[in-house]
């Protein structure tokens, strides 16, 4: 931990006991078949390999006793167009955290921009905006979502403007809906 | 014989059968109304667009409308150094500044494996606690506003001013601070922090005192209050609410006490937790919460007189020297200019790093492939959920009704559409 | 001296002038506070910076009922109909305070969804700086609101986009050839010809819609 003050927090902190029993855990039982890591921080990546894998990660996190996970922090995206972290196109991202025994673990998936995404909103129904919101980013599209739309930028927008290859300053303006209200009362 | 409203209609139209056309009566008799409580609205704190289809005044179904403050900072996290996006961490929750700089740096020291000074860390301990109670004020004052109680707004926003001038004592500005860098801290602390400090912990306990008298009790504020929007337990862990919303349906959890940085393990302080997760629950947190930041003040500032050690780490990479340095020595100049022009060379990883903010837990997602600029910079907004739950259960509230929910979740529209 | 030989008080006056005072003590603020910007004009109309002692008092949240708009905070394209649409429903004599740089020229958001200054879609009077700018900044701007309504009954801001002008600026347009996207530089004409060279630069299929 490198938070502050040398490693007096070390001592201190009792949840990193068993967020160390935690990352032994899953690197006892996943190592094999899916890679593990831990990041600058000793938090823990596991890599899984396909939809049904994650939720079958997931339901075991949900029910085992050192994790309990039954939260959702986040679900991001980023774009891996130098196929750095492997062949395809996005990797999705999920942050999940267990209020009670305030263990976290971070999920990763490796998807293709011709792939379809699966939700876990019926599991976690926070996210239900944050899958719209990396929909409208990165155009990663969630089978079984309930009201797949574009949530930050215009329903019209052309484009997916986290993607690596969209410019930041191409601008798409729109006032067309704006003729149909002030025609009947033009005001110069 | 009483006649319903729809039979006194049909004998009207009856006898007037050729003026009136009888479509467009009935029309209005339909009970599904669709209005926009629209994005510009004083009770809407920002641009929120809430639609909502009503059956006289109750609410049947909403769907809710973002985006409207969309300006693109985790795109530009690509596009500007790691210095340079300490400007845009300000305009995410600009009412409390300074805690999103501070966790921004958190993030970035992570990545590079360095731990702060103590100085540094007893400084941006209080400038937490500061922002916490100024974010509170706000909350509990524009919620009490929108119901009508003015004069809330107008007691505390006197404190705001005080606090505010604390922090602009710090750091020359009251609103976007960008006080935190990566390995220390912009500037050092004036000598008079500590003395308004202190006179800050004496009077504004006793003026949360007075306001507590015009609302805790009161009559009406209790009627209007609560009972309004009641969040069961399941829902909050459900939609992934945290901060004061999540503490008030009963859920005990706050990220300085269970998963603690910097020296909260250390600190006396209660968590504060209600039962009930109505808006009154919700007001009663934030006050207690208030007082509970009051009390870390007090100790963070004991500590800070004491902690006389260097304000920056002693790390080349980040390290920036004085301006006297700067204009005198030369190897001094190149490396301030090495690291502003060419920003500082981050090793690749990522990591997430939350920390409790007032409105919940803040938190940056930074993935980096090396080089001065982020691969990937995400920033995860309490407004954000929050406002998704109040999606999801608002159905069967009255409007005035929802307007107190939706000021005392406290949505901030700049952290909402980042 | 007045009939029966009291002393009375007459002054007399062109009634512009009378007009003047009369606009320019008692404007009617609708802060349209989007974002950061609008923290401070809750700031200025409390009881530190107080607003009320310029006649600044009465905050109307409906256009047809205010006659100055203090546009505070990001503008962004999506807002931007909704922000017109505001400016169309005052009624005249208005004025438009754009307070922060990023209702006076977008401010450090250079990016895909933000508009650059508002003054490409309304006519501004005063342009404020700061981000943000502190409340001092901003009773500053509404006594030089006020300067300015003294020189003249007539508005004088230093662009005038006409109506066309602000709804050719918020849409894009489809020619047979694709979509052509109103440019960083050049989008409308910029103003009543003083800046000619500028406005030359425009390109025909903006012009003519």
């Amino acid at each position: 931990m490198r938070f502050a003050m040398g490693s007096s927090i070390d001592q201190r902190a009792t949840y990193l006991q068993l967020q160390k029993a935690a990352n032994q855990k899953l690197q006892d039982l996943y190592a094999k078949d899916l890679h593990f890591e831990l990041d600058k921080i000793n938090e823990p990546i596991l890599w899984v390999k396909n939809m049904p894998n994650l939720f079958a990660v997931i339901c075991y996190l949900q029910t085992d006793e050192i994790f309990k996970i039954n939260y959702l922090s986040d679900l991001t995206a980023y774009d891996n167009i130098d196929h750095i972290d492997g062949d395809k196109r996005f990797v999705l991202v999920y942050q999940l955290l267990s209020l009670e025994t305030k263990v976290s673990v971070r999920l990763k998936l490796l998807i293709d921009d011709s792939e379809d995404a699966k939700t876990i909103s019926h599991i976690f129904p926070a996210a239900n905006w944050l899958e719209r919101e990396v929909f409208d980013m990165y155009g990663i599209v969630f089978r079984g979502h309930p009201d797949l739309r574009r949530i930050m930028m215009d329903e019209r927008f052309i484009g997916h403007p986290q993607r690596k290859e969209y410019d930041i300053k191409q601008r798409m303006p729109f006032a067309d809906n704006m003729k149909t209200n002030l025609d009947r009362n033009p005001v110069p | 014989m009483k006649k319903t409203i729809k039979e006194t209609i049909k004998e009207t139209i009856k006898e007037s059968k050729n003026s009136v056309d009888y479509k467009n009566i009935t029309d209005f008799y339909n009970p599904n109304i669709l209005i926009n409580i629209g994005p510009s609205h004083p009770a809407t704190h920002g641009t929120l667009r809430l639609m909502c289809q009503l059956n006289g005044e109750v609410i049947e179904d909403t769907k809710f409308e973002i985006g409207y403050l969309h300006r693109g900072k985790e795109k530009l996290g690509e596009v500007k150094t790691y210095h340079q996006w300490f400007v845009y961490t300000d305009r995410l929750n600009y009412c409390s500044a300074l805690i999103n700089n501070i966790a921004y740096a958190m993030t970035v020291e992570n990545l590079l494996e360095i731990s702060i000074t103590a100085r540094c860390m007893w400084i941006r301990m209080i400038c937490m606690e500061l922002s916490r109670i100024i974010d509170h004020i706000i909350c509990v004052a524009i919620n009490a506003l929108d119901m009508g109680a003015l004069t809330i707004f107008w007691h505390l926003y006197r404190w705001r001013e005080e606090a505010y001038t604390m922090i602009e004592g710090m750091c020359g500005m009251r609103l976007t601070t960008t006080y935190a860098r990566i390995g220390g801290m912009f500037y050092d602390v004036p000598e008079d922090l500590h003395d308004n400090l202190k006179k800050f912990c004496e009077r504004f306990p006793k003026a949360l005192d007075e306001m507590e008298t015009l609302l805790t009790t009161n009559r009406i504020w209790i009627d209007r209050t609560k009972g309004v929007g009641r969040l069961s337990k399941e829902d909050a862990i459900k939609y992934s609410t945290s901060g004061p919303v999540l503490r008030a349906s009963g859920v005990d959890f706050d990220l300085r006490r269970d998963r603690p940085y910097y020296a909260y393990a250390d600190i006396d302080f209660d968590v504060v937790v209600a039962n009930n997760g109505d808006v009154y629950d919700r007001y009663l947190v934030r006050t207690e919460e208030m007082r509970q930041s009051i009390r870390i003040l007090k100790q963070c500032s004991k500590h800070l007189q004491s902690a006389n050690g260097p304000l920056w780490v002693d790390d080349r990479r980040v390290f920036i020297p004085d301006k006297i340095d700067v204009y005198t020595k030369m190897e001094v100049m190149i490396h301030h200019f090495k690291i502003f022009m060419e920003g500082i060379d981050v090793p690749p990883g990522e990591n997430y790093t939350a920390v409790e903010g007032p409105n919940g837990e803040v938190g940056f997602y930074i993935v980096s492939r090396g080089g001065p600029k982020a691969w990937r910079l995400r920033i995860k907004a309490p407004s954000f959920l929050h406002f998704q739950m109040m999606e999801n259960t608002i159905k069967g509230v009255k409007i005035p009704d929802a307007i107190s929910i939706l000021g005392s979740l406290n949505i901030i529209a700049g952290e909402l559409d980042r | 001296m007045s009939k029966d030989g009291s002393n009375t008080m007459i002054f007399s006056t062109l009634l512009s002038e009378a007009v003047k005072w009369g606009r320019k003590n008692s404007l009617w603020p609708m802060p349209f506070a989007t974002s950061c910007c609008g923290i401070e004009v809750m700031s200025t109309l409390s009881s530190t910076y107080d607003l009320s002692r310029f006649g600044a008092e009465v905050v109307r949240f409906s256009p047809r009922q205010a006659d100055m708009l203090i546009v505070a905070g990001t503008i962004t394209t999506k807002m931007a109909p909704v922000l017109r649409t505001i400016y169309d429903q005052m009624l005249e004599p208005k004025w438009v305070i754009a307070m922060g740089a990023c209702s006076s020229s977008g401010g450090i958001f250079d990016t895909y969804s933000v508009l650059q200054g508002i003054d490409y879609i309304m006519p501004v009077d005063v342009y404020v700086s700061g981000c943000p700018p502190i409340p001092e900044g901003l009773i500053y701007s509404v006594l030089y609101l006020q300067k300015i309504i003294d020189e003249g009954l007539e508005r004088t801001p230093a662009l005038k986009p006409t109506y066309e002008e602000a709804m050719k600026a918020m849409t894009y347009h489809k020619t047979p050839e694709g979509l052509i996207l109103p440019s960083i530089k050049t989008g409308i004409s910029l103003g009543n010809g003083t800046n000619e060279e500028a406005s030359k630069e425009v390109p025909n299929e903006v012009r003519n819609g």
